[in-house]
């Protein structure tokens, strides 16, 4: 019996061939390739020429990059932590509630809706914030005025106190949608059985949504809090439509400084050295996390 | 099927005024994260006078249609269109399969050193695309895959199974192993036990691996202006950059076209949002 | 369950199809197809397709550039390739329409492969033309340009944005690696509806623009349009900079000789910024504005001046305003902003080097520069009495007069690449009173220094 159950865990490597081969042309030998180029000079045509550490210790004493570092950390509140939060409570409303008293296609447009933010090109994006948030003529200063607050009204995105705020708040708007339509989808796999049999055991409301429901879907929530604080520390796009990382480095995040160091200065050597360190802190907070992870399905098989 | 709708009475509101009030207030939050779109699609039928003389916030003063038409015509939008579209859905495709192959190996089968196989697979999300964009530009070119599309198609497939591969294996992990080891038992091979039993089992999230990388990748701007320099193999989003001139932009006609660009995406969410929604409960498995 | 399998394998019959029909797609190379001269509507869809035969393949220049076809120089290129094609029979054009975005990012790998064009044009500077040069990327038209007589055509200070050294990359002297076939400069336009509105005269030198802004800030209405995002905010500092530069500065600032960064210009350029601030000569909302939102405002009506671009004049001119407005050299400097425009070049491994030069040519000759005179451009070789609007006839007129009293500067940030960014982000923190004019001139002294250590 022991050996044929230990037997039916064998053979499942095959499967894994075809990605390992792709993964490794495609990530891998690039990734070995900037560590290379992380230790030299280089323009990004002719002969790189070595340096040895240089990069690093420049890396470790730039201001600029610890600051832009210190944006990132930040905006993972706007991107991770309410996104998460949010969305979870968003998601199980929409499944549960509008489901049940709307029907499946109303709860579906307005997961739909939600996600529409995650759709529109960067450019747009900041163009279209760029309207809300201009401080003469802009939606949020009007209203402010409007409304007689107008000691309120900034220049959300010139202003240095105000911009990585107002960042964030374009960051949530536009993150909100990915963690209600995964847990949307996760939250079919709660069998209804369970939560009925807990409601007539006396549970509340909130019981069961922690007990039950958050207990069952955790390897989607994992997935959502590991896979946006991934995208929040490579976050670029969006930023440098915003504000290009300006008023100064305000809202400088150390992707965009990356991307100034290959295709604007020229100083492919050190872009390679800044993406490696961020790809370092991504990579141990990801064993971390999988780490817990892993633990916690043990426990689950067991 | 909507077994799970039918729950519990104790769930419907005893009063029917607040299930609408609740409707409301959902839907005003609605229009206030959609109130940008509005406003983009309210620029995108104005003229460019139109737009310099009375601003952004003004409603337009008719609709117009000609930055949108010296768009198409401009970029010959059909060409990126065509691009775009076998671009994603070639990814979306591929990367299911490989994060179905992928994960069924991590996620089920307690492969030796799963953990760093996963963080291995993960590693396409940890480098930012600038630091990319180097190496493949040169693998591209020695491959003769510079300018192709199937350069574009091979890069994504990878880095989109990333993600696909760490969330389908966490919801694997939740299988009970029980039915899986008794079918294996019953003689059933890994294959058939991937393809008629796991696969089926996991159509919601695999249907929203598909909806994402579809999306994604349609998105994608950085490495596809790396890897695509002609306009023959250019994407949607590298064609809407021409409304970004070196000394301005031209805002109706970057409003216009870019609602335009993600009209398929939208289409294509809306199509498959009912795959989305087709659960299908631990009861199937028996 | 049987359906779900049905799914399924439909999924990946429907995958393989498509990468199939992918990988057919990128098996045929892009055809070189004949293109119809762009019109009025400028396409790059190729319209017919000549089909090869027996007869020997009919050469083919691949060309690339980015001016949009509304633009002065768009039409004036449209031209250029029609007339190509009547004097070259047997050749066709394979034209592509990019995104500057695309070119300014993506040159460098573009010319250093095998879907290089045949003749690009690419930006001025050390940065990028200059880059490309040391690179090998380009070719050297110096003994072309001396056959084909361009060296008369082009004035020293346009060539000046057309040699680079080729070991180092520093523009103004060594082979002639681009070819440009017009000017920019930056200048004053303003509204002079506006300025009759409230009586204000409009300023011939330094004073009376002084006068005038305070006049108009006693009016409640900010002077000068700008945007703190872009170019515009640095131009501004550069402007009030030259105002007090000769023109050894220039050169030494803009082929990296070096210079004292709180020497009397870049100290009175921070210092009198900004003075302009604290006076409301400038709004302090325009620190994250682009340069299309100030080109909008001044359009709107919003401010009555704008230190602009000679590109923005063609477009003021289509808008057809709905107040007079005119344009004038900034009162008070000798030197202003300006250039040559952005460089044809040929990338070293075309194969047709003959027709690029051809093109060139046609570009530079007196009808076609005269029609972007007409079209609202600053060419550099048009017959300017041919000029028929008499606006257009003054705006080339300021431009010769800027060229003739040697009052070309640059621009700021080309003596370093990846210099604008910093320069943008600086200049931002000088008008939030972030930083104080002594910090912000070390802080954009850091990156030239370190340039010119090497």
């Amino acid at each position: 019996m022991k050996h044929k159950t230990s037997s039916i865990y064998k053979g499942y490597g095959v499967f894994l061939i075809p990605g390992i081969i792709a993964f490794l042309v495609i990530i891998i030998i690039p990734f070995l390739v900037n560590l290379g180029i992380s230790f030299t000079k280089w323009s990004g045509v002719r002969a790189p020429v070595w340096i040895g550490l240089s990069n690093y210790q420049r890396l470790i004493g730039d201001s600029v990059f610890w600051l832009s570092f210190r944006n990132n950390l930040i905006l993972l509140i706007a991107m991770t932590v309410i996104p998460v939060i949010v969305g979870l409570l968003l998601a199980t409303f929409l499944f549960d509630y509008i489901a049940n008293n709307f029907g499946q296609r109303v709860s579906s447009f307005f997961r739909a809706g939600f996600y529409l933010p995650q759709i529109l090109p960067s450019a747009v994006i900041g163009i279209v914030w760029a309207w809300i948030l201009q401080p003469d003529w802009g939606v949020v200063n009007y209203i402010l005025k409007a409304i007689g607050l107008s000691s309120l009204a900034h220049d959300w995105l010139g202003d240095p106190s105000t911009a990585l705020l107002a960042v964030m708040v374009v960051m949530v708007w536009f993150q909100i949608g990915y963690p209600v339509v995964i847990f949307m989808a996760a939250l079919q796999r709660v069998e209804p059985e369970l939560l009925e049999a807990a409601s007539i055991d006396g549970a509340s409301w909130f019981q069961k949504f922690y007990y039950i429901t958050i207990h069952l879907i955790r390897p989607e929530i994992l997935v959502v809090i590991l896979t946006t604080t991934i995208y929040t520390l490579k976050i670029f796009g969006q930023v440098y439509v915003l504000t290009g990382g300006g008023p100064g480095n305000a809202t400088s995040v150390p992707s965009y400084y990356a991307y100034k160091q290959f295709f604007e200065t020229q100083q492919v050597g050190y872009g390679s050295t800044v993406s490696l360190a961020m790809a370092v802190i991504i990579v141990l907070l990801t064993i971390l996390f999988i780490n817990i992870q892993s633990r916690q399905e043990n426990a689950e098989s067991v | 099927m909507a077994a799970h709708l039918m729950i519990d009475r104790k769930y419907r509101p005893k009063n029917g005024v607040v299930k609408w009030i609740t409707l409301i207030v959902l839907s005003v939050f609605l229009l206030l994260m959609l109130m940008p779109f509005i406003m983009v699609a309210m620029n995108s039928v104005k003229t460019e006078a139109e737009f310099a003389r009375y601003g952004p916030l003004s409603l337009p003063h008719g609709l117009n249609f000609t930055s949108l038409k010296d768009f198409w015509v401009r970029v010959n939008f059909t060409q990126p269109l065509k691009n775009s579209t076998i671009i994603s859905l070639s990814v979306a495709v591929l990367a299911v399969l490989l994060s179905l192959l992928n994960a069924f190996a991590l996620g089920l089968g307690k492969v030796r050193g799963r953990i760093w196989i996963l963080v291995f697979f993960l590693m396409a999300n940890f480098l930012p695309q600038e630091a990319l964009a180097y190496p493949l530009y040169y693998f591209a070119k020695f491959f003769h895959l510079y300018d192709k599309t199937l350069s574009v198609i091979l890069v994504f497939m990878v880095i989109q199974s990333a993600f696909g591969t760490y969330l389908l294996s966490s919801v694997f992990s939740t299988f009970p192993r029980e039915i899986i080891e008794a079918a294996l038992m019953d003689g059933c091979s890994k294959l058939k036990l991937l393809v008629y039993l796991v696969a089926p089992l996991s159509i919601p999230t695999l249907s929203v691996l598909f909806v994402f990388f579809f999306i994604w990748t349609w998105n994608e701007f950085f490495l596809p202006l790396i890897l695509l320099p002609s306009n023959a193999s250019q994407t949607v989003p590298l064609a809407l950059a021409i409304n970004q001139g070196q000394y301005g932009m031209n805002i109706t006609a970057q409003s216009a076209s870019g609602l335009l660009g993600i009209l398929p995406c939208i289409i294509f969410f809306l199509i498959f949002q009912r795959t989305l929604t087709r659960g299908i409960t631990a009861g199937g498995i028996k | 369950m049987v359906t779900k399998i049905f799914k399924l394998v439909s999924l990946v019959l429907t995958g393989a199809m498509i990468l199939g029909m992918a990988a057919c797609q990128s098996a045929t190379p892009a055809p070189a197809t004949a293109t119809q001269p762009p019109a009025a509507t400028a396409t790059q869809a190729p319209v017919a397709t000549q089909a090869p035969s027996a007869t020997p393949q009919p050469r083919v220049l691949d060309l690339w550039y980015y001016e949009p076809p509304d633009g002065s120089l768009g039409k004036a290129w449209a031209a250029a390739q029609q007339q190509f094609l009547a004097t070259h029979p047997g050749v066709t054009i394979h034209f592509e329409l990019h995104t500057f975005e695309q070119l300014q990012k993506t040159a460098q790998m573009v010319l250093n492969s095998s879907s290089a064009p045949d003749l690009i044009e690419i930006n001025k500077g050390a940065a990028n033309a200059g880059t490309f040069a040391v690179d090998g990327l380009l070719t050297d038209m110096t003994t072309e340009a001396t056959k084909r007589g361009w060296d008369k055509i082009l004035s020293p200070s346009i060539q000046t944005t057309c040699l680079y050294d080729p070991t180092t990359g520093i523009m103004g002297s060594g082979n002639l690696y681009g070819v440009t076939d017009y000017g920019e400069f930056v200048m004053l336009y303003y509204n002079q509806d506006m300025f009759t509105k409230y009586g204000i005269k409009v300023p011939t030198t330094a004073d009376e623009l002084y006068a005038a802004a305070d006049a108009f800030v006693a009016k409640g209405i900010t002077p000068f349009a700008t945007a703190g995002a872009e170019y515009p905010a640095q131009q501004i500092f550069y402007m009030l900079a030259l105002s007090k530069a000769n023109r050894d500065f220039v050169t030494n600032y803009q082929l990296l000789k070096g210079i004292d960064f709180h020497g009397p210009e870049f100290t009175y350029g921070a210092t009198e910024m900004v003075t302009w601030v604290q006076k409301g000569y400038i709004s302090k909302n325009a620190v994250n504005m682009k340069a299309q939102d100030m080109q909008n405002d001044f359009e709107a009506g919003k401010n009555p001046m704008l230190m602009g671009g000679s590109w923005l004049f063609g477009g003021f001119q289509t808008a057809k305003l709905p107040f007079t407005w005119s344009e004038e050299l900034w009162p008070g400097n000798q030197i202003s902003p300006g250039s040559g425009g952005n460089l044809w070049a040929i990338p070293a491994g075309s194969k047709n080097k003959d027709l690029a030069y051809d093109f060139i040519d046609i570009t530079l000759s007196k009808p076609i520069q005269t029609l972007m005179g007409n079209a609202g451009g600053l060419p550099i070789n048009a017959d300017t009495s041919q000029i028929t609007d008499p606006q257009t006839q003054q705006f080339n007129k300021l431009f010769a007069q800027l060229v003739a009293s040697d009052g070309i500067g640059y621009y700021p940030d080309w003596p370093v690449p990846g210099y604008y960014a910093d320069l943008v982000s600086d200049t931002q923190e000088l008008m939030n009173g972030t930083k104080t004019p002594s910090q912000f001139l070390d802080e954009i002294a850091a990156p030239y220094n370190a340039v010119v250590k090497k």
